[in-house]
């Protein structure tokens, strides 16, 4: 009896073994093969559109696109060797003269100040690194206000009142628009002059003269496409956070109120540890949504500020780099990985459980 | 018999489905543009009822056109048979384009254009596309408002605009226009502001970038100076977001009666007059500095049939129609776009129209100054980025201009190997 069993088993594993087979070699063709192309490229230096001939290059890509230094910045020194002062505040030498220029030239990503003395961080590929940091940052940043808001608006409509549904269903308008039309809506409120929406509005208020440059300005640029993106997808938070809230069972805050428990401590107690599977998920969507960003940033920004992938893009089309461009498309896929396998390390997600 | 006249008709219809042929044209996608498109096509299947000319919209800025060529030639598509390009894209882009010069009919048409822009457009012998239209950076200014604040002239310098700009600022403020402006012009960091930038500079005496000859001469005094003088516009004469404006959004200002003086191509001028500026303006060539000659970019765009196209033959001769002596002139009277024939400047029918300007401007086009897209091919669309890039620093205050043209030039260097001048 035993023996016929194990044979049956034996022979329901081949089975299963050759009805997988066919979709190995979708998987093989629609994903391996193209990423295995990719990471191939990345190693030679093609050119977009061209006829030239393909030659391999070694890891000369990954060490332009990643090469980076931090070094100091002196102060400038007047003859004497006394610090100069402009506008009473110390000036410290171009970063032109201090970062190293063979075999490669680096450029100025960024300076801070750090126990007293300024550094700069330098790169090979200024625009490379520039772009990791901005969707680092644009990352944390969106995930962070979509979290709180989108469970700030689940909370409010998981409550009965009059209105409930019309409300559930406006609230889905802005995911629902397709993003091209949507930014270039927000394109047209974030104009640089009063034709635009938010400097007309800042202005008939007094804050500004309705000149605000939002889309140029350095340090208004991420702050508006964050914006934009909170308004995008803080509704499809909101939704996956209102899936998580119905699961939890109304008895467990009932018998909370019978012990005397107030609604802060019911949100922190009840709601949040049995939220937990779904903020865990909604989390990883999100983060790994954001840090792949393209569409709002190549129509919003253009060539002008970089995400990682806009940047694979621009080095591939305009730049007609695909050896470059590959090679950034492999680093950005080892970033995205970290992050998932940080998220599924830290936020404990049981495939068994 | 029978059998013979059923073979007869077999071939007949396969000879006639055979020869119905669709072209897809790319063009532009501003209104008035892809109108005219539409317009050319159905006046030649009228005449060819066995073609089908489909015009496709492509995006509006000429980078973003460029990126978008590039992704069909990599592709080595057919799905496009006739592409509008730039007249900087020829040296770039000649690899992917047939001869025009296999066809009879060219060889004789090429007399008839001018000999500036067919030598622009040939490439180790290969004549890639023919001029459609040709372009050259104007000034446009009011004047009524130039009468109104007792100006009789437009402006010969810089320091001359920069002058004017202000006084015409300061007092249609003070009237209760808030949104008025002196000067408009394109900053956005894209092709169009190499435009700008190259006219700043080459009517400062600081060269053209990179010279015919392949020396990188863009770091000197008159350049850092001529970028300079610009950054001082940003914010005073020119409003901030100058320096996110392309060629619709300056129009756009200057369309509403915002500013006193506007440097745009020549098929604003058309626009205008139908708008609430009407007739209050008149075009002049842009300033330089003392002791410069005033310097237009050339502009303007050429038609092109794919090397991967499946019916060149019939593209070419819808390119030889579209580039017509009539097809110019309609091109010249509907959209104010310069026509490339000489023969058309001197035709009655423009000499008698609103556009009659363009004859009389015809020495400020021959002498237009040529972005280095020889001398740097194929990678002047990357020569292109440095220097816009560049320069957009300097406008939004990042860099100092001396920085700035001191790194673009270790920049070029590495891009294209070529020396710099002097060294």
């Amino acid at each position: 009896m035993a023996k016929e069993t194990s044979k049956l088993a034996k022979k329901e594993e081949r089975m299963a073994f050759w009805l997988l087979v066919p979709s190995l070699l979708l998987l093989l063709i629609i994903a391996i093969y193209p990423l295995g192309r990719v990471f191939q490229l990345s190693f030679t230096n093609k050119r977009f559109a061209s006829s030239q001939q393909v030659s391999y290059l070694g890891f000369k890509n990954y060490s332009q696109l990643l090469s980076m230094t931090i070094r100091e910045l002196p102060k400038k020194l007047d003859d004497d060797g006394k610090a100069i002062l402009k506008d009473g505040k110390v000036v410290y030498e171009s970063w032109v003269r201090v970062l190293p220029r063979k075999p490669q030239r680096y450029k100025a990503v960024n300076q801070f100040s750090f126990l007293g003395k300024r550094y700069v961080l330098g790169a090979t590929n200024a625009d490379f690194i520039q772009s990791i940091i901005d969707t680092v940052n644009f990352t944390i940043i969106t995930v962070l206000l979509e979290t709180i808001l989108g469970l700030i608006i689940a909370l409010a409509l998981a409550k009965k009142f009059i209105g409930r549904g019309l409300m559930r269903t406006a609230m889905l308008i802005p995911w629902a628009i397709i993003t091209v039309v949507s930014s270039l809506i927000w394109e047209w409120m974030l104009k640089s002059d009063r034709s635009g929406f938010f400097n007309a509005f800042f202005d008939a208020i007094g804050i500004t003269q309705g000149n605000t440059v939002f889309l140029v300005d350095k340090a208004l640029q991420l702050p508006s496409i964050i914006a934009i993106d909170v308004w995008k997808t803080t509704p499809f938070m909101a939704l996956l956070l209102l899936a998580g809230l119905a699961t939890i069972p109304k008895e467990l805050y009932e018998a909370a109120e019978v012990d005397g428990a107030n609604k802060i401590r019911q949100f922190f107690s009840i709601t949040l540890p049995l939220l937990a599977p779904t903020l865990t998920v909604a989390l990883i969507f999100r983060t790994l949504d954001a840090l792949r960003v393209f569409d709002l940033f190549q129509i919003i920004f253009g060539e002008k500020r970089y995400s990682m992938a806009t940047f694979t893009q621009f080095t591939l089309v305009a730049n007609k780099d695909m050896g470059l461009s590959s090679a950034a498309s492999v680093i950005i896929f080892f970033i995205i990985f970290l992050f998932a396998m940080f998220y599924i390390r830290t936020l404990k997600v049981d495939a068994d459980g | 018999m029978k059998k013979f006249s059923l073979i007869l008709l077999v071939i007949l219809f396969g000879l006639a489905t055979a020869q119905q042929v669709t072209i897809n044209y790319v063009t532009g996608n501003r209104g008035a543009d892809v109108e005219y498109a539409n317009a050319m096509a159905a006046k030649y299947m009228s005449t060819h009822p066995n073609v089908t000319i489909k015009v496709l919209q492509g995006p509006e800025s000429a980078t973003d056109r460029a990126q978008q060529y590039l992704q069909f030639f990599e592709a080595k598509s057919s799905e496009v048979d006739i592409f509008e390009i730039d007249v900087i894209w020829p040296g770039d882009m000649a690899e992917h384009f047939i001869d025009l010069y296999q066809y009879e009919s060219f060889q004789d048409a090429a007399q008839g254009f001018f000999p500036a822009i067919i030598e622009n457009n040939t490439v180790d012998g290969k004549l890639v596309a023919i001029p459609y239209f040709t372009d050259a950076g104007l000034l446009f200014y009011r004047t009524d408002l130039l009468e109104k604040y007792g100006f009789s002239s437009a402006p010969t310098t810089w320091a001359e605009l920069d002058n004017m700009a202000s006084v015409i600022q300061a007092g249609e403020r003070a009237d209760g226009n808030q949104d008025f402006w002196g000067y408009v012009w394109q900053g956005n960091a894209y092709e169009g502001l190499t435009c700008d930038a190259l006219e700043w500079v080459a009517s400062s005496n600081g060269g053209t970038i990179v010279s015919p000859a392949g020396e990188i001469t863009i770091n000197n005094p008159n350049a850092i100076a001529a970028l300079e003088t610009a950054k001082g516009w940003v914010g005073t004469i020119s409003p901030p977001g100058v320096t996110g404006y392309q060629e619709e959004d300056a129009r756009n200002a200057w369309h509403a009666g915002n500013a006193a003086f506007m440097r745009n191509w020549p098929y604003a001028y058309g626009l205008t007059l139908d708008g609430p500026v009407g007739e209050n303006f008149s075009i002049s060539a842009l300033p330089s500095t003392e002791g410069g000659n005033s310097a237009a970019t050339l502009g303007g765009w050429q038609l092109a049939v794919s090397k991967y196209s499946k019916n060149p033959a019939v593209a070419a001769d819808f390119v030889l129609f579209l580039s017509s002596h009539e097809g110019q002139l309609s091109r010249a009277l509907v959209q104010s776009n310069l026509p490339t024939r000489p023969a058309v400047y001197t035709d009655p029918a423009l000499l008698n129209s609103d556009v009659a300007f363009m004859a009389n401007f015809l020495p400020v086009f021959r002498a237009a100054v040529a972005r280095p897209s020889t001398a740097t091919a194929p990678n002047y669309l990357q020569t292109s980025k440095l220097f816009y890039s560049a320069v957009h620093n300097v406008l939004t205050g990042e860099e100092s201009a001396t920085d700035a043209l001191a790194l673009l030039e270790l920049d070029l260097q590495d891009l294209t190997g070529l020396p710099i001048a002097g060294q």
